[in-house]
């Protein structure tokens, strides 16, 4: 099993892979409890038109994808505290509309190729050293930004209106929340795809969520499921010649469903 | 009255609330001093939630003015001197990842400024306010496993431990049962008899209204302050006020005298 890691692409994809396992399950345990499954689906897509942009115009498209997809959060999150409308609503518009957008893009420049594929469906092969510089520090900013407001983010997601009334600034809280959830998304399409990168933030929370466990351990256990997944799903991927994005989901449902299994009621 | 010269803790003037063009508040002007024991009643639908979110600063009034401790409630930032329970409280999702312990943490998260670890000094206070609910022993246990009284007062724990000077509670008592709400009325008489901390709560059940109570506001739109709740029973403008729920509480108030001394 460890011939792989002869491969210098192999191990890039791993550091990148292990890093992103953890940024996608502690923001994702956030995520979950705040009943923002969604956001991530949608900034996901977001991304995506970063990432049309950057192959059509020929930056980077990682970069893009960060910028577009922290646009995104922000037009979200005004929407939702401007106008009366519903959020899954307002989730589903901006979802579509992205969608809608990069297709137009990459359409216009011509670039449905093989390249776009990997960023749909996430590729060992496509990650190069300087997206595992990118993922790393961007990474640890967000990881970092998330630790040092846990407290105050739990208690948001628990309740937000007595979290205001102790004196929580709710609002900032919320707007650093969807940012560094709009990083993550945007760093992790590489390795697991703009279509997939939502189930690897969700599934690993919502499993360990069956284990009835405090705060700490379902976040633990959080992380762990996700670490495991991309693990095998990138042995997968590696010995089948499968896109990453795809073995990585199929492994963390097959965790999920072995969580509601053993936790039975 | 002697309580004009102190500071109080919520002074309301001619607050105002309309959704739409529809008045849910009218004109209410009260104030709340350090020590009292005020319950709040009326219909469903009077307007007492919307004023408690007013006074928390969780709805903005449509005219007036409301200040705690003093400041405006824009400049307010001692929010730890206030502890909320709301109404749903004691309905807590059951799947939610928490220990008593995990809620009752909550309490102290802004305490320390935003880059803070919990101290030891919280986690005392955190063991006191479990100590003082009578829920130490359950510290691990998931709030999603405990009946509706446990949580109860695991809430009240989680207000209590930032120390509050005021315990406002809305609708406390919605899933508990009956053993359990009168336990509950002697802990809030003793919270605030012997640590000196000021309740407020919100009922709409008026078969409840505990004996200690020193004021008693209606809220139907308009507030009605009866100073002396006892006399109030036969207050002519609470019937006005309160329809035919006021004949029922002052049915329950004779049969609380008549039956064992309260």
């Amino acid at each position: 099993m460890l011939e792989m890691f002869e491969y210098d692409f192999m191990q890039r994809a791993f550091i990148a892979g292990l890093f992103i396992a953890i940024l996608a399950s502690v923001s994702g345990t956030f995520i979950v409890l705040k009943r923002y499954s969604l956001m991530s689906e949608t900034l996901a897509h977001s991304a995506l038109v970063g990432v049309a942009v950057g192959l059509v115009a020929g930056y980077n498209p990682l970069w893009m994808a960060v910028s577009v997809a922290i646009f995104s959060a922000w037009l979200i999150e005004y929407l939702r505290s401007t106008f009366s409308l519903y959020s899954d609503a307002i989730l589903a518009i901006i979802l579509s509309g992205s969608l809608a957008l990069a297709v137009i893009i990459v359409s216009i420049g011509g670039a449905f190729n093989n390249s776009l594929f990997s960023y749909l469906f996430g590729s060992i092969l496509s990650v190069t050293s300087d997206d595992v510089r990118t993922i790393i520090i961007f990474g640890s900013l967000s990881l970092g930004a998330l630790l040092l407001f846990s407290k105050e983010l739990y208690f948001i997601s628990y309740d937000e209106e007595v979290a205001q009334v102790s004196g929580i600034r709710v609002k900032l809280l919320n707007f650093l929340l969807v940012t560094v959830v709009a990083i993550i998304i945007a760093l992790s399409i590489r390795v697991v795809g703009s279509l997939l990168i939502g189930a690897l933030m969700v599934i690993p929370t919502s499993a360990a969520l069956q284990f009835r466990v405090g705060f700490k351990d379902t976040m633990l256990i959080s992380i762990f499921l996700a670490l495991f997944s991309v693990i095998f799903g990138m042995s997968l991927s590696f010995y089948f010649s499968l896109p990453s994005g795809a073995t990585i989901v199929l492994s963390v449902i097959a965790l999920f469903i072995l969580s509601l299994v053993i936790n039975k009621k | 009255m002697q309580l004009k010269f102190k500071v109080p803790i919520f002074d309301v003037n001619n607050l105002t609330f309309n959704v739409r063009g529809v008045n849910i508040l009218t004109n209410i002007s009260l104030q709340i001093f350090n020590g009292e024991y005020i319950a709040i009643i009326g219909p469903n639908g009077g307007g007492k939630t919307t004023l408690i979110r007013m006074l928390l600063g969780l709805e903005t009034p449509s005219s007036g003015d409301v200040r705690l401790f003093g400041k405006k409630i824009k400049e307010f930032k001692e929010w730890h001197k206030i502890g909320f329970v709301p109404q749903r409280a004691s309905l807590v999702d059951e799947n939610f990842p928490a220990t008593v312990e995990d809620i009752v943490k909550m309490g102290r998260v802004s305490q320390g400024g935003f880059f803070s670890r919990f101290s030891k000094e919280d986690t005392k206070h955190v063991e006191d306010s479990m100590l003082k609910m009578d829920i130490l022993d359950l510290k691990d246990k998931m709030v999603g496993t405990l009946s509706g009284g446990q949580r109860q007062r695991v809430m009240i724990a989680r207000a209590l431990a930032s120390s509050p000077q005021i315990l406002i509670l809305d609708e406390p008592n919605t899933g508990v049962d009956m053993v359990s709400q009168q336990r509950f009325y002697k802990l809030l008489s003793a919270l605030n008899k012997e640590e000196n901390i000021t309740i407020v709560f919100i009922t709409h059940d008026i078969g409840v209204i505990a004996d200690d109570i020193g004021r008693l506001f209606t809220i139907n739109q308009k507030a009605t302050i009866c100073n002396n709740p006892k006399e109030t029973l036969s207050c002519e403008d609470m019937s006005e006020l309160y329809g035919i729920e006021a004949h029922l509480l002052s049915n329950h108030k004779h049969e609380h005298k008549e039956g064992e001394s309260c």
